[in-house]
Order: structure tokens, then sequence, then C-alpha cells
């Protein structure tokens, strides 16, 4: 289809002030439908565009920065399918979330703007309706471009389109965090776009040394050869940096478990496995593609960086009452996984890499809708405060339990078949080189999963299992609009899990190609 | 040799492990429509599996197999399949009939339990899996099944996931070096699956070593070309693969030192107990081993050195035997004794499958340990679904808290001491005696330089079996009521037979172990001629033919060796004995007998602290990382990472920004002058 790729970007950009204006003007659950249909009509472009192979379009832009294209290849497909199946279905999870939040603060404002007691419940009423549906007007015109942003990076085609891309997708996350985030929300939102904008900064330097080198931002004009080798490796460390920080690695991770604990929930889910491996996206494409030979002098780097990465993050996971952030604490721990495939300079590792993104997304997705849902229904998020809830809301307990496995790599759920892989990768370079070193942070590494696993299965404990507190007799399973997406998802894990060839199959050849040129 | 696909064989071999996932996928859904209605699909799906399992005896008889196979990931060329020989037949019907008559046991078992729905689902998810592990034709898929049985045996031991106090094993408050012996079932089901994980990660290494040299996970592809264990044994890597690939069996078989596990998996309910962790899945980690041993043995006959493999599973089946056996003496809770029973007789099993390997008879060695799985998954489960019969009836876990039951329950007490018997390998009648006698041969018929110390051990081992079988059925059945019994009657719940659904069970295989004891031998040689054609055809592997000794032995007895049938024949007479005058005599009483002397003492508690490996395990791999990672996140992550970049940072430009503030002072006049002054400076640099 033509234009396709173009159309699943920039509807949901230019139809975002109609969901905005429906929200306000008829109410949150038409915005909704609107926001899903949308997002569903572009995941099907989407996904019909990367059944028939790589598609690429190019549309001409300014003369300085070269085209502004789209390319759906076998890197890109696998992320740009999770990003908008996540985005899609967490549409429908966002409205019985949000209009739950909204009525939350809508009573903090009251509280604080000490009202005239005088006032008839009914023009209470009518303003909490009229409160609920502006705010969710602005609330899914966000979303919409905040999802446009995440595809659009995938996408690009160009550096400066890249670039461009990045930061859109950080406008709208941070007002989202910052308008509706729990605790202190604007002091978050602030620390996410410093932390995340500085991040950028250092990438869009590494884009400029690279970009001026070459006189072209162009992805298909770089070529390593043309550039000076210190040049590459200076930019492709400040890349490398850049993206670390969207990634959340050890060090540069300090925003994540803030930011992923205070957004609101379906923004969580969409921040903590969608956005933030982004930045693995950019590492295959614009070092492991485009500077192969200064990322094979790196790769040992990022391979014991994600490896600490992984311990560091499961060790802290271990040590959180807070739901959210013991989850976010787990998508840093995720992150390493990627990082330490990625510095597995093989097909298989990065192959497995990859597939730990896409396992990721579905099972850190179905677990922060498990918290969300709890947050909703018992008002809590601290596990010390919970137990027992298997018996309350079996669906989420089912989901959560099958969304813990995908996360701890038990067959038959999606994780197996990324970290069987991803590990294979690394074994698979340390016995080649004979490089001892790799041998134990192959070791290391399995040790790493075992930690997950006890993380994982200790927070399904404290929160599912056990006794029942007295004061969450009366705690009820989460609406359709919130249990329906997470079993979707539940449903998705294990048919990738049995069936990995789905997203294999285009993921390997563009790993093999791009190691074996 | 491989049929051609679509034939019935080949449907039967998948349909063994489809049906009972086609069973458990279904099971919610018949669990909307009506509670009552799940016990009858389940056990039909059960039936229906261990039917297909059946329907390909003939191919196994036969030493055939059928191999199937179709593409699964096609982006890296690994194909699932079906691999149907003696060895998976066989085992897949033990497995297929033995889940078929606990499936049967659980109707009466799990009788209006609320969360019948689960308990059913995951039965079934478990049989599938197992299933699985046992048809499978490469590693890869097995380690679904694996994975599977894992998953399974998690979601049962912590079936009863609200913590009652009644669901709890230990004893309430005791201590051993600070660690509470007291669990929950939610926290032995994760137990059980951390520890089994640790397994699972050295066999994943393993698989994927071999796969990293061989291209394939393929049982038979692995023998099609023999290259890749030239290089790796170049590399020295060949041994380190095979080995940590066992490392999957330690965990899954509760071998030593990942066996502190299967203790606390008692939580789930017992029909749980008895398939799971008596009869099948703990048989997984034999079943691995008997699975690559030929391939790892048909190594070493092609000249590749592959000793260290057989002697370490050797030595791990010997610790593990005697470690769980000495702790199963002294153990006051019914289930448990039965938990060390079986570590401890999978030890046999396991230094059966490692002495094979280093003796010239790798058959002998072989047959004896799958035999041994085969008479134990019999008796095992009979005695565990016998001492889930004592739980239900009496209400408690405690063989303390029961006494003199032989005469209300005498159905039970009969087809317990029939398994018993087989436990304690009772000559002749039992099948127990004719595996446990195969085992002691092949050890001791060995040659092997480790083969009289590892005899000395096995035969201590069986005394001590049969003196703790003794005391088991002593403390159940004789003596008087216990003062939870004499309660009990006095509120007027009176001791009575378990239902038909219950005993059934357990006595179709009590009377197997009995039936099939009388004709053991004969049986045992069917397997031994069996495998010996399976072997020979598949791996290369044959007999060794040196000139047979004539036997001293009389009739019936021919081909026995006489060291072992004696040493078997004084163990069960010394174990038995001592049982008898300490538990049903009762000339002696067992708690003045090891107060008597501060060396009895010790041993006890020694013994009762289960060698403090489990209360060193968690001050090590539970209480030490926890620590760390306190201290980590409170001095490194608060401090030096989120006040030093985070707080640190802001402070830094607020400070900044005052100092630019400062500047800022709003008069007009110092604004000019500055304006003036810089001007100047301008314009001198322009001048100059």
């Amino acid at each position: 289809m033509e234009y396709a790729l173009l159309q699943a970007v920039f509807l949901p950009l230019l139809l975002s002030p109609v969901a905005y204006i429906i929200g306000r003007r008829v109410g949150p659950t038409p915005a909704m439908w609107f926001t899903f249909a949308i997002l569903l009509y572009a995941t099907i472009l989407v996904i019909g565009s990367a059944l028939s192979g790589t598609v690429e379009e190019h549309y001409p832009w300014t003369e300085q920065f070269g085209e502004f294209g789209f390319l759906l290849d076998g890197l890109a497909s696998p992320f740009a399918i999770i990003i908008y199946v996540l985005s899609t279905i967490l549409a429908l999870y966002s409205k019985p979330y949000m209009i739950h939040k909204f009525h939350a603060q809508f009573h903090e404002e009251r509280n604080i703007n000490v009202s005239s007691s005088g006032q008839t419940a009914i023009l209470e009423s009518s303003s909490l309706t009229s409160y609920v549906n502006a705010k969710s007007g602005l609330y899914f015109a966000l979303y919409l471009v905040f999802a446009m942003g995440m595809l659009g990076t995938v996408l690009s085609t160009n550096l400066i389109e890249f670039y461009i891309f990045f930061e859109v997708m950080l406008i709208p996350a941070f007002f989202l965090v910052a308008l509706w985030g729990d605790g202190p929300r604007r002091k978050i939102g602030l620390m996410f776009l410093f932390w995340t904008h500085a991040g950028a900064v250092v990438l869009l330097l590494g884009f400029l040394m690279i970009g001026m080198t070459l006189g072209s931002f162009d992805f298909a004009d770089i070529s390593e050869s043309a550039i000076p080798a210190d040049i590459a490796l200076y930019s492709a460390v400040a890349i490398s940096i850049g993206l670390g920080v969207k990634l959340a690695v050890f060090m540069f991770h300090i925003w994540l478990p803030y930011v992923h604990g205070s957004a609101p929930t379906p923004i969580s889910a969409l921040l903590s496995p969608a956005m933030i491996g982004i930045g693995a996206y950019g590492l295959f494409r614009l070092v492991v593609e485009f500077l192969p030979l200064t990322f094979a002098e790196l790769a040992i780097w990022f391979h014991i960086w994600g490896l600490v990465t992984m311990i560091y993050g499961g060790a802290m996971a271990l040590m959180q009452d807070d739901l959210k952030r013991l989850l976010a604490y787990s998508s840093i721990s995720q992150m390493g996984y990627l990082l330490f495939g990625i510095g597995s300079i093989s097909a298989l590792g990065l192959s497995g890499a990859e597939m730990m993104y896409v396992t990721h997304g579905i099972g850190k997705g179905i677990l922060f809708m498990m918290a969300g849902i709890i947050i909703v229904r018992v008002g809590t998020r601290s596990i010390s405060k919970l137990g027992g809830l298997a018996s309350k809301m079996p669906i989420t307990a089912v989901c959560a339990v099958i969304g813990a496995l995908t996360i701890m790599g038990i067959p038959p759920t999606s994780g197996f078949m990324g970290e069987w892989i991803l590990f294979y990768g690394a074994l698979e370079t340390a016995i080649n080189d004979g490089s001892t070193l790799r041998a134990i942070t192959f070791g290391l590494g399995l040790v790493a999963t075992v930690l997950t696993m006890a993380y994982m299965l200790w927070m399904l404990k404290r929160v599912f299992f056990g006794k029942t507190p007295e004061h969450l007799d009366g705690v009820k399973e989460g609406s359709w609009y919130m249990t329906a997406p997470m079993m979707v998802l539940a449903g998705f894990s294990i048919i990738v899990g049995i069936y990995p060839d789905i997203f294999l199959k285009s993921i390997i050849p563009y790993m093999s190609g791009v190691l074996g040129a | 040799m491989a049929t051609e696909s679509l034939d019935f064989g080949a449907i039967a071999a998948w349909l063994v492990w489809i049906l009972p996932f086609a069973a458990a996928l279904i099971m919610p859904g018949i669990g909307k429509l009506s509670k009552n209605a799940t016990g009858f699909v389940a056990v039909g799906f059960a039936l229906m599996s261990a039917l297909s399992a059946v329907s390909l005896l003939p191919v196994a008889l036969e030493a055939h197999e059928i191999h199937d196979q179709i593409m699964w990931i096609d982006s890296i060329g690994i194909k699932a399949g079906v691999l149907a020989d003696p060895l998976s037949i066989i085992m897949a019907n033990v497995v297929g009939w033995i889940s078929f008559l606990i499936m049967i046991y659980s109707t009466g078992y799990m009788k209006g339990e609320r969360d019948i729905t689960r308990f059913w689902f995951w039965m079934l998810f478990f049989i599938g899996s197992m299933q699985l592990i046992v048809m499978s034709d490469n590693l890869l898929q097995v380690f679904f099944g694996w994975e599977g049985v894992g998953l399974a045996s998690y979601a049962l031991v912590s079936f009863w996931y609200r913590d009652k106090r009644k669901d709890h094993v230990g004893t309430r408050g005791r201590t051993v070096l600070g660690m509470l012996d007291y669990y929950a079932p939610t926290h032995a089901g994760m137990k059980a699956f951390i520890m089994t994980k640790v397994g699972d990660v050295m066999m994943i290494a393993g698989m994927l070593l071999i796969f990293l040299f061989a291209g394939t996970f393929g049982f038979r592809e692995l023998l099609d070309n023999t290259d890749w264990a030239t290089t790796m044994a170049a590399q020295g890597l060949l041994v380190p693969a095979f080995v940590l690939l066992f490392g999957g069996a330690l965990g899954k078989s509760a071998q030593f030192p990942l066996n502190e596990w299967l203790l606390e998996a008692m939580t789930g309910p017992t029909a749980v107990s008895a398939l799971i962790h008596a009869a099948t899945m703990v048989k997984a980690g034999v079943f691995l081993v008997a699975r690559i041993g030929p391939i790892v043995f048909a190594l070493g006959a092609a000249g590749i050195m592959t000793d260290q493999f057989f002697e370490i599973i050797a030595w791990v089946g010997a610790i593990t035997a005697l470690l769980l056996a000495t702790q199963g003496m002294v153990n006051p809770e019914i289930k448990k004794v039965l938990a060390y029973s079986t570590g401890s007789q999978i030890g046999y099993m396991m230094m059966a499958l490692g002495v094979a390997g280093l003796s010239y008879q790798y058959i002998d060695g072989y047959t004896a340990g799958f035999y041994h799985l085969i008479s134990h998954a019999m008796f095992k489960a009979s005695l565990f679904m016998a001492a889930g019969s004592l739980l239900h009836v009496v209400g408690s876990r405690f063989m303390t808290d029961m006494g003199g039951l032989r005469r209300h329950m005498r159905k039970t007490f009969a087809f317990m001491w029939a398994a018993g018997l087989g436990l304690m390998g009772a000559p002749f009648i039992t099948t127990g005696f004719w595996s446990k006698d195969a085992v002691f041969a092949a050890v001791y018929e060995s040659g092997n330089e480790w083969a009289i110390p590892l005899y000395i051990i096995a035969v201590l081992t069986a005394v001590i079996t049969a003196f703790y079988t003794t005391r088991m059925l002593g403390m159940v059945f004789f003596g008087d009521k216990s003062r939870h019994i004499q309660k009990m009657e006095e509120q007027g719940h009176y001791i009575h037979e378990a239902p038909l659904s219950m005993w059934m069970p357990y006595g179709i295989l009590a009377v197997l172990t009995i039936g099939i004891g009388i004709i053991g031998l004969s049986a045992e040689e069917g397997l031994h001629h069996l495998f010996t054609e399976y072997l020979g055809n598949y791996f290369g592997i044959h007999i060794a033919h040196v000139t047979a000794e004539p036997s001293m032995l009389p009739g019936f007895l021919q081909g026995l060796n006489p060291v072992a049938l004696g040493s078997s024949l004084v163990a069960f007479a010394t174990g038995i004995g001592l049982g008898y005058i300490f538990y049903i005599g009762r000339w002696v009483d067992p708690a003045k007998f090891v107060n008597s002397n501060i060396l009895f003492y010790s041993i006890h508690k020694v013994l009762l602290n289960r060698w403090y490996l489990n209360a060193i395990i968690y001050w090590c791999f539970v209480v030490a990382p926890l620590w760390l990672a306190r201290a980590v996140s409170r001095y490194f992550e608060k401090t030096v990472i989120d006040y030093g970049m985070n707080t640190g940072v802001q402070k830094a430009v607020s400070w900044g920004a005052r100092v630019v503030q400062g500047t800022q002072t709003g008069i007009s006049q110092t604004y000019l002058f500055v304006f003036g002054a810089g001007l100047l400076f301008v314009v001198l640099i322009l001048l100059i």
C-alpha cells in the first residue's frame, strides 16, 4: 500500500486535536474508541507492510538534512509492531485507569481550592464530568503524539529525522508524567525531561560529528570507511551514551524508577517496555549497522555494562516495596540483557537481544497493567500491604504469572525464546574467541536469570499468594477494559514462545546480514 | 528405520503429549460449565494419553523406533519431533499409567476442593510436559517439557496458596542455625522452582555448548557425525558440557547438592507428591541421563575420554542415596520420610547409570537403573497415595499422631506393607528386590576402581532403607493409638478406611509390586534383552563377550551375582530386624536409646537438622545476597547514584543560579556601568 508508513506515523499526529475535541465535547469513552481506532488502523498498516517484507518510503525534505523517509526492515518491524500493538491495546486500558486518576485529582484540587460549601451536589457532579472530559481529551491527544513519536523514531532513515522523533516522543511523555503522575509529579517530570534531554543532546553531538564529516545525514549515505577512525569512535561513544540514558543502563538509570513509578500506569506500560528499548534500536541501527568496526571494538564494554546492569537492576528490584518501582528496576535489569546481547557480536546474540525487546514489551506490559489494576482496585502499591489477591482477582493473577514467566524466560512464554538465543550468541563468541572474560560474563549472565526469577517469584508471592489482609476483603477484579488487554498480551506471549519464527524470520536474516557484511 | 510421516504410530507418539495439553487448555472452560465434569474430563484425557502410549508398545518390543519431525524454528533450522524408541515408549507407559491411577486417586483425595479446576489444569499440564520430555527427539524440546514440569511443580506445591497453618511442613517454631524449619506452601513452591532453576541454568549452558559444536539438538542427529565431539574433546569441553547437562538432572531429580527443595515440596496435595515428587518428575533427571548416557558412552567407545562424566554421576548418586536415607531414619513426618526415600532411591538409579558407563557391560548398569526406575515408580507412588489416605483420615502429617491404625484401615495396612516390602527389597517376591539386586550386581561387577566404595555405600543405604521403612510402618500401624487419635475419637471422629477411588489406585500398584516381583527376574531379563538390541541397533553398544563363570547358585537364581544377592538379603534382614526391635516389637524405646549417650544424641541431632545443609544454603544464598543487596541499595543506590547524580546535580544547578542571580541587581546604574566597561573593553581589543 502506498504511503502506508506515512499514514501510520502521521495520522495519529494529525488526528490528535480531533481526539482532544472529542474528549472535551463528548467524553472519555468516544475519545478512547477514536484513539483506539486510529491506532488499530495504523497497526494494521504497519503489520501489513511488515508482512510484505522490507518497505521503504521517501519524501522530499530540506536541502541541508537530506531525505525524509521511512524504512521498515527486519530490524525495525519487530520494534514497530510491539510499539503499536502496545499503544493500541493500552488505549483501551487507559480509560478506566485515567478516569480513576482524574477523579482522584479532581478531589485533590477541590480540596486545595477550598470551595464554598454551599454548592449543590448536581453542580459538583457536572463539573466533575466536564473536568474528566477535558482531561481525557488532553490525555488521548498526548497519547497519540507519544505513540507516533516512538514509531517515527524506529522508522527514520535520516539522523536528523531520528533526532526529531526522538525528542517528539519526549514532549508528550513529559506532559503525561507531569500532569497525571503520582507523588511529586512535576519534579519527576522535569527530572525525566532533564535526563532524557541531556542524553538526546549527547546523541545529537554524535549525529553532528557523523553528519558534518560526511556532509549528509541520510542513513543511506553513511559508510564507516568515509569517516576517520577517531571521529567514528567519538561519535559511537557519544551515541552510545545518549542511547544509554534512554536505555537506563547502570549509572544512567536513576531517572527511570522515579518516572516509571510515578507515571500514570498505561504510560508506564508504554514507557517501560516500548520506549526505553528504543535505545537498543538506536544501538542496532546506528552503531552496529553503520559503524561495525568501531562497534567491534566497543562490544566487550557493552557486554560488561549490560551484565552489570542485569545484576544491579535485579538486586535493586529485590529491595523494592513499591510495586511499580520494582517493575521499573526489573526493566533496568532487562535492558541490561539487551545490552548484553548487543555486546555479544554474534548474529544470534543480537537477534536474541531484539527478541528480548519483544518479550520484554509483552511481559512488562502485562505486569504494569497488573500494577495498574491493583492501584485502581486496591488503592495501594505498597507490596507489604498486599497479599492473597489471587482469589480476589483471578484473571489478573493468571495474566501476571504469565507476564512474570515471560520476564523470567520460562517456556512456553516468549521470554525463553529470547533468552536462549541471546545466551547462545554470548557463548558462541566466548568459545570462538577463546575469551575467558566472555566465558565468565556468560556464566554470570545465567546467574542473573536466577536472580530475575527470585525477585519475580517473590513479588508474585507477596502480591497474589499467602494470607489476605483484612482490608483487602472487598477487592474486585478489574474491568474488562483492563483485563482484556492483559489477556491479549498473555496469549501473544505464549504464541510467540511456541512459534518464535513470527519475529525471528525477519530478525535473524537482518542480523546475519549486518554482521556478515 | 524412521517411518514415513502420517502413519498411525507417529500420530500416537504425538498424541501422547499433546492430549494432556489439549485437555489442560479446555479445562478452564469446562470448569465454568460444570465443576463435576472436570474430574471426568481430566481422567479421561489421562487415560487416552496412556492408551496412545500403549499402542506404541509393539514398536518398543521389536526394538524399533518411530522418529517423526516437523519444521519448528525455520530461521535457525531447528526441527521439532517425536522419538518413540524402546526407552521413551516404556517410560511413556510408566508415566501414562501411573498418572492415570493418580488422577483417579485425586478424584477422591481432592473432593470438595474449591479450586479443583486449577488442580486439574496443572495436573494435565504436568502430564503433558512430562510426556513431552519423554517423547521429544531433541534437547530444546525436552527443555520445554523440563521447564513445564518445573512450572507445574511450582504451581502444585503452592496449590494451597492461602498458607494456612495445616498446609505447612516442618515443626512450628523449630530453628536450625537460626533458620526456621517450618515452611509455607508458597515459600516451598518458590524454593522448589528456584533451586531446580539453578540446575536448569546449568543444563541450558550444556545444551548450548553442544549445539554450538554439533549444530543440532537432536538425539539421533548427534551421533550421525561425531566430529563435533572430537573437536570439543580437543578443547576440553566435551565432558564439561555433558556434566552441565547433568546439572539439570541434579536439580530436577533432587540430587546432592540441589536436594533440599524436595522436602518442602511436600506442602503440595499428596496426589501431587505421589505423581510429581515420587513417580515421575523427579525421574526426569534419570530419564535424561538414560537418554544422553548411551550417546556419551558411544562417544567413549569411539575413543573419546568420557569416564569423568560417568564417575560424577555415580558418585552424586551414591552420596545422595546415603545422605537422604540417613535423614529418613529420624524425620517425624510421614511424607518427608517418603521424600527422603525418593531422593535416596533415585540416587541408586543414578549410581547404576553412572557405573554402567565405567564398565564394559554398559547394558547391565543401564538396565538396572531403568528397571529400578520402573519398580520405584510403582511402589513409591503406592506408598505416597497410601500416606495421603492416612493424612486424609488422621488429619496430621506427623507419624507421632498416628499409631495403632492397623485395625481400622486394613486395606491401607496391607497395601502399604506390600509396597513397603518393595521399597525394602524383600527377597524374591518384590520388584524392588530384583531391581535393587540388579543395581548391586552392576556396581559390584563394574570392575571399576570405585566399585568397592560405591558398593559399600549401596549396601549401607539398603540397610537404612529397610530400617526406616519398617520404622514408618511400625509408627503408623502398630503400637497404641496416639493422643491425637484418642482426642479425635473423643470428639466423635472415628478412623475409617479411605474411599474406593482412593484405595484402589494404590492397591493396584501394591499388588503389581508383588505381582511383577514374582516374575521379577524374567521381567528384568526381558528388559535386558530389549535394551541389548536397542543399544546395539542405535548406539553400536554391544555386550562384551566375557566367558561367563559358572554360577554357584541353584536353579532359578542362575545368573545372579552371589555377592550382590547375599548382601541384599543381609541388608534386608538387618534393616527390618532393627526396625522390628524399635518400632513393631517395641522392645526398646527409641527416644531413650537416642538419649542414652552423647554420640547417638548428636548423630540424631545432625540427621534431624538435615546435616545442616539446608540452613547453610539459606545463609549463603538467601540471607547473604539479600543483605548485600540491601547494603548496595542503602549505601550506593540511594547515596551515590540518587543523591549524587540527582539531588546533587539539582543542588549544583540551583546554587549556580543563585550566583548568577546575584548579578541581576535591577539597578540601572550598575547595568549601564557594566555595559560601558564592556564597550570600552571591546574598543580596546579592536584598537590593539
